[in-house]
């Protein structure tokens, strides 16, 4: 028996996301424990050196209480509301009364078309959409500040 | 190490996207082996109650390691991992004698899964840093595995802890993806 939208949606919990070097592994950001409210533009303020980076991981961790059959997501980062970079990712299953970790990297674009700090402070936004299928599971925003 | 480095090494594959599977016992230091991969801190590392997936994307080629939690709970679900997978890394608790026989019962299974036919098979021989390891030799042995013939396959000894085989593994990872024409 599929488990019931409402239910997926009520199981559902965005834990924690973190920011890191790629390059050494060195966390440069991690989130407190208000990211699980959803429907709430979350912030965060990251170091400028991450600018710096020649590589830059994005870690998820979610607990779901129901099973998924599709579950997928969408990751875009957006400045001032356009898109910079998407991910994809097809997870299929997910284990009922489990808890799991994502985490994508990425090179950094050369410096040369880097935008300085000042310019993105505040203006860009992380947005995680989660899918079972076609059905919207959670959204998450966190908007980054560089300091 | 570094995931980056590791994705470059691969990138002769015939394929654009590679997916590696990372399974084993609980406890056997399955996350611990993927955050070494990942040059990432290994202090404090929890049971995977679930999965944890590292993607790797460059210059269009890409890398998805998947280590599925080892729990006898969660065991059963494995199989919904097994499609598209172009390389199983099993990890063994080289110092976990009293279940030597559990741990050959369910590599036996995988390697009988039709959705695994023919993956190459890299065993780690983790722990070798506790000084009651059984030598990587020892366990093949006991684990019969030269009666493997139906695909490429290696046990190597290392230590997650203090990194030691996990680059040679790594390399054997690396020549036989790079080898593999589809």
């Amino acid at each position: 028996m599929p488990s019931k939208p409402e239910d997926i949606m009520k199981g559902f919990k965005l834990n924690w996301m973190n920011l890191r070097d790629a390059d050494n592994g060195k966390v440069l950001w991690q989130s407190s424990d208000d990211l699980s409210i959803p429907e709430k533009e979350h912030e965060a303020r990251v170091p400028k050196k991450i600018l710096k980076c020649r590589a830059v991981s994005r870690e998820i961790n979610f607990s779901s209480k129901e099973p998924m059959d599709k579950f997928r997501l969408e990751q875009r980062v957006l400045f001032k509301g356009k898109c910079l970079e998407e991910w994809y990712f097809e997870f299929g299953f997910v284990i009922p009364g489990s808890t799991n970790t994502w985490q994508s990297l990425i090179e950094a674009a050369p410096e040369s078309q880097m935008m300085p700090a000042n310019v993105l402070n505040g203006n860009v936004v992380i947005e995680t959409r989660f899918y079972d299928g076609d059905m919207v599971v959670s959204v998450s925003r966190v908007r980054i500040f560089y300091v | 190490m570094g995931l980056l480095s590791l994705l470059r090494k691969l990138r002769s594959h015939p394929d654009l996207e590679l997916r590696i599977l990372l399974l084993g016992l609980d406890n056997s230091g399955k996350t611990t082996l993927l955050k070494v991969l990942a040059s990432e801190d290994i202090t404090h590392i929890t049971p995977t109650q679930g999965f944890n997936i590292k993607s790797v994307q460059s210059k269009g080629f890409k890398l998805n390691v998947w280590d599925i939690g080892g729990q006898r709970r969660i065991r059963p679900y494995w199989k919904n991992y097994f499609e598209n997978t172009d390389l199983l890394i099993y990890v063994i608790d080289s110092s976990d004698r009293k279940r030597f026989e559990e741990t050959g019962e369910e590599l036996t299974e995988l390697l009988e899964e039709e959705k695994l036919a023919g993956v190459p098979v890299l065993i780690f021989a983790n722990k070798q840093d506790l000084l009651t390891a059984a030598k990587a030799s020892d366990i093949a042995e006991g684990l019969n595995l030269n009666a493997i013939r139906d695909r490429e396959w290696q046990i190597q000894a290392c230590s997650a802890m203090s990194g030691e085989g996990v680059k040679e593994g790594v390399e054997w990872m690396t020549k036989t993806c790079n080898s593999r024409k589809k």
